[in-house]
């Protein structure tokens, strides 16, 4: 696929305009990429497409090389890594909290200490998510802003 | 965790045990042996013994993050060590009957071991309250700038 881009004025809107023959899963995730910067992820439930605003967001996570978003009432899957949507949602206060999950920390409510250095995430929706040893020396340097 | 994270808790685990045992010492040796004198050296022996305790606590260090049964396990191991290091170290006095005097220090121990657990859990609550402060302060800020 070639790439072009193209300089505007100021005053003119933004756009990412695609040019493909079909909608193929290569299509889909730029479209995801280029919405994901935009405060938006896409997702898949039951065979359908949506539209996710990061906002709403509580955890991404990874189970069998496949990612799913959670929200507080709905999961959707999404064709994006983990590692990928770590780079883009880490400005949006996401933090990878163990090997297979993406936490939004505007969406925890409180930290509880668990067993063995570990400690557990308290959603505003009421779910409890494990904060593994490896991942709380990030979790402290995020809470102090110097992520 | 890193080695010098571990070795810095078995620090305060060693100094809050030299604490302990010194109390043990005096609740048990006024009830068992109140006309025991004692000399200078035996000070250190609250010392020697805690140095001695932290030793087997080396069982529990893991790189890794160990599973809930290992660190259950763990845990079990260091507390039969240190169980096994304090009754070789300790001779019975001639005028208490050796199962009696074995009994009291195996139950010393383990007290003592439920209050060093506990202290280091307390630690990890005032840490997790410390933590979920911050997080509120980051929701704060977070929904300021948006308005």
């Amino acid at each position: 696929m070639n790439t072009k881009i193209t300089t505007i004025e100021k005053d003119q809107p933004e756009e990412v305009e695609i040019r493909c023959h079909s909608i193929s899963d290569e299509v889909r995730e730029i479209v995801a990429f280029v919405k994901s910067r935009q405060g938006q992820l896409t997702g898949t439930a039951d065979d359908r497409f949506y539209e996710i605003a990061v906002s709403e967001i509580f955890y991404i996570e990874s189970v069998d090389n496949k990612a799913f978003i959670y929200t507080e009432k709905k999961v959707y899957e999404t064709k994006q890594k983990l590692y990928e949507l770590e780079d883009i949602l880490r400005e949006k206060h996401f933090l990878r909290i163990s090997k297979s999950m993406l936490l939004n920390l505007m969406k925890v409510g409180a930290i509880k200490p668990s067993l063995n250095s570990r400690f557990i995430a308290v959603l505003y929706s009421g779910e409890q998510v494990v904060i593994s040893r490896k991942y709380v020396p990030d979790l402290k340097k995020a809470l102090k802003g110097e992520n | 965790m890193t080695f010098k994270e571990f070795f810095l808790s078995r620090m305060q685990v060693f100094f809050f045990l030299v604490t302990m045992i010194l109390l043990a010492s005096v609740i048990l040796g006024s009830v068992f042996a109140p006309q025991q004198e004692l000399r200078y050296y035996h000070l250190l022996s609250p010392v020697i013994i805690a140095a001695l305790c932290v030793l087997p606590t080396m069982v529990t260090f893991s790189k890794k993050e160990p599973s809930l049964l290992r660190f259950l396990i763990t845990h079990l191991i260091e507390l039969v060590l240190i169980e096994g290091v304090v009754m070789i170290m300790i001779a019975p006095p001639e005028d208490i009957e050796k199962i009696t005097f074995y009994i009291i220090l195996g139950t010393v121990i383990l007290v003592i071991y439920v209050l060093v657990e506990l202290m280091m859990w307390f630690q990890k609550v005032q840490q997790s309250k410390k933590l979920t402060e911050q997080l509120k302060l980051l929701q704060q800020s977070e929904e300021s700038s948006y308005r």
